[in-house]
């Protein structure tokens, strides 16, 4: 058996529990293991980004637990919770993602440089990225001059470069047109596929949804559904 | 990593950063102009005054100064001049005998001051014998001859040629009595010395007073003025301490600092005044700077930057914007000062006559001091320093997911 690698307890988060409480996740267990390839799927205002904030360490559950590859989040320090993001979770968010002063090898460079990775292998290894993501030809421009899909292209070889156990993707098509989306979800794919990394993003696009291997559905911040398919 | 950042941050929005860094460009100009341009005033208000009167640095017998009388002297003493002389900072030193006397000429009397000088000396360090307005001035310090102030000479309605009688108190209680041939009248700046002072030979003085060989001081011209006590400190040194008391412009001139210390705090309102008016131009593009990035702070919060180091840009940022209004001012400042160091200020109309009257010199000097120029770079540094604390403390409470959003 693979092993775990997300393991939320229990998460609840209860926005303004004094005034008027907004309970945006309740009581939710997720166990996801290494490889896995999940989409999180749910109406507007299910939820959806709420957990994947506190899976990810943005957020702070108001209960429960999130342990990630072993590590209980809420016990970390806010220094080491930062640095633990950094090399153990690859983030991927809506838009703009990208340090607009930096080009594509600068904004991709920019985790290793954080991790303090020698200029010569730094700069190896943002190459071979940006050739995952089919960009070795846009290693100079800036984000300005990328189209979104390109953008998120550079974000997901960003997300990749500290070597994650965990990428995690707020609605990483949303701004996409249906053919970027694609593309972006195939080179997702086969990251997941050949590198073996986890992937957990959340979308409301159908087409997306039926590329992922499990599926786990949010209605009002709980649970509702959590399936495997074949992805299509 | 985060110069580079910062200094691509800066010109994200050019604009706004040129419109910033010129307002520190123009304050910064403008406190060093207005800067050298007092400090030179006072540099020539002070030359003036201490040149015709106690020296920058003016060396008694002990007590001399407080009670200024013939026999507080001391005896001349060829290795004191030779003592001062070998102190690098020394560029000229004027031996003087001075005491009080009753001058009469005709049925008039009057009470004056008795400066016993060495007119070459003078000369070195003042410009007295250019303000002969009749007559010509003293020549060997032997010369049986006065030079008045000609306020003295019109109380007394005497002129050039005429015979003044001094008399008074000699050294130890002997008297003193001459008769002296009036070879010019002076026009002094300063109207008590115009109306009471008589120059007379040292060797002169000497002899009338009975004090042969004494000095009642010994004043000192440097050839820097910015570290007086540095080198009063070390003209105590190589005299004898028991003997000699060493005494700055500022200790025996006190009115005189007391008024350019309370000139220079109305200036330093004002250039306070500038400076705080750019901190809030420079303020509030560092706030527009940290809010409109929020989104991206957050993210790079996000994956993995520490907010210490956000921080640390948004403080190099300011510091950025700053140094380049500042470095700008300061060579616009240099430029100004050198212009007007080549093609002084005259003034004219009345202010020249003020100024004449009070015997400065009616051109307006720059100081080019460098301190001026390190004080305001400074300034401009711990300004910037400690507006980009608020950015700072706000980034250090970022939320990242609330930063994303926004
Ligand atoms: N900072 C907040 N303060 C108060 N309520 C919040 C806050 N953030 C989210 N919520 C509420 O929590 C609930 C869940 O929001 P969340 O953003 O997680 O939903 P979502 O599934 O990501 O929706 P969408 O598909 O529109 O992105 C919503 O009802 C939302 O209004
Ligand atoms: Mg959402």
């Amino acid at each position: 058996m693979a092993k775990t690698i997300i393991d939320a307890h229990n998460v609840t988060k209860t926005y303004n529990p004094e005034k008027v409480p907004v309970y945006a996740v309740q009581d939710v267990h997720v166990h996801i293991e290494e490889g896995e390839f999940v989409a999180l799927v749910g109406p507007s205002g299910s939820g959806k980004s709420t957990l994947l904030n506190m899976m990810g360490g943005l957020d702070e559950p108001t209960k429960g637990s999130v342990i990630i590859d072993g590590v209980e989040l809420t016990e970390l320090s806010e220094n080491k919770l930062i640095d633990f993001r950094l090399h153990n979770i690859g983030f991927v968010f809506q838009a703009f993602n990208l340090i607009p002063v930096l080009t594509a090898k600068e904004n991709v460079g920019f985790v290793l440089q954080l991790q303090h990775m020698p200029k010569k292998e730094r700069e190896k290894r943002v190459l071979s990225l940006l050739e995952e993501v089919d960009l070795e030809d846009k290693i100079d421009s800036k984000p300005g001059e990328l189209s979104g899909g390109q953008q998120q292209r550079i974000a997901v070889a960003r997300a990749l470069a500290s070597k994650p156990k965990i990428i995690l993707a707020d609605e990483p098509t949303a701004n996409l047109d249906s053919k970027s989306a694609a593309n972006l979800l195939n080179i997702m794919a086969k990251l997941n596929k050949e590198e073996n990394i986890t992937f957990l993003f959340s979308t409301h696009d159908q087409r997306v949804i039926k590329k992922a291997r499990r599926v786990i559905t949010l209605v009002d911040g709980k649970v509702d559904s959590d399936v495997q398919q074949t992805p299509t | 990593m985060l110069l580079k950042l910062a200094w691509l941050n800066i010109w994200r929005n050019k604009r706004r950063t040129i419109i910033t860094a010129t307002s520190v460009f123009f304050a910064v100009l403008l406190a060093i102009t207005f800067r050298s341009l007092t400090d030179g005033i006072y540099d020539n208000m002070i030359h003036n005054v201490v040149s015709y009167s106690t020296g920058y640095l003016q060396i008694q017998q002990t007590g001399y100064w407080d009670e200024q009388s013939i026999d507080n002297t001391f005896e001349e003493d060829e290795n004191l001049y030779q003592e001062l002389l070998k102190n690098p900072n020394v560029e000229n030193i004027i031996p003087r005998l001075q005491s009080f006397a009753l001058a009469s000429y005709t049925d008039k009397t009057k009470g004056v001051l008795v400066l016993g000088i060495d007119p070459d000396k003078e000369k070195g360090v003042n410009n007295l014998h250019e303000k002969i307005t009749e007559g010509k001035f003293i020549e060997a310090p032997n010369e049986n001859a006065v030079v008045l102030g000609e306020g003295l000479a019109s109380k007394l309605k005497l002129g050039i040629n005429d015979t003044l009688v001094l008399l008074g108190q000699g050294y130890h209680a002997s008297s003193a009595a001459a008769k002296y041939r009036v070879k010019g009248l002076v026009k002094l700046g300063a109207i008590d010395l115009n109306n009471s002072v008589v120059y007379i030979p040292l060797k002169q003085a000497q002899y009338m007073y009975g004090a042969e060989d004494r000095l009642s001081s010994v004043s000192i011209m440097p050839n820097k003025t910015t570290d007086l006590q540095g080198l009063k400190r070390s003209i105590q040194e190589t005299i004898d301490p028991e003997k000699y008391e060493v005494m700055t412009w500022k200790e025996m001139l006190s009115e005189l600092d007391q008024f350019i210390e309370a000139d220079k705090t109305g200036h330093f309102i004002i250039i306070a005044v500038l400076y705080i008016i750019i901190s809030f131009g420079l303020f509030g593009t560092l706030l527009m700077m940290l809010f409109e990035r929020k989104h991206e702070l957050g993210i790079l919060i996000a994956i993995g930057m520490k907010k210490h180091l956000l921080a640390i840009i948004l403080l190099l940022e300011s510091v950025m914007i700053s140094l380049i209004g500042c470095f700008a001012g300061i060579i616009g400042g240099i430029l100004v000062v050198k212009w007007f160091t080549i093609y002084p200020i005259r003034l004219t109309g009345e202010i020249e006559q003020v100024y004449e009257d009070y015997g400065i010199e009616s051109i307006l000097y720059f100081s080019s001091e460098e301190k001026i120029f390190i004080v305001q770079t400074l300034i401009v540094l711990v300004l910037s320093i400690l507006l980009a604390f608020y950015p700072g403390y706000k980034v250090m409470r970022l939320k990242p997911v609330e930063a994303i959003n926004s």
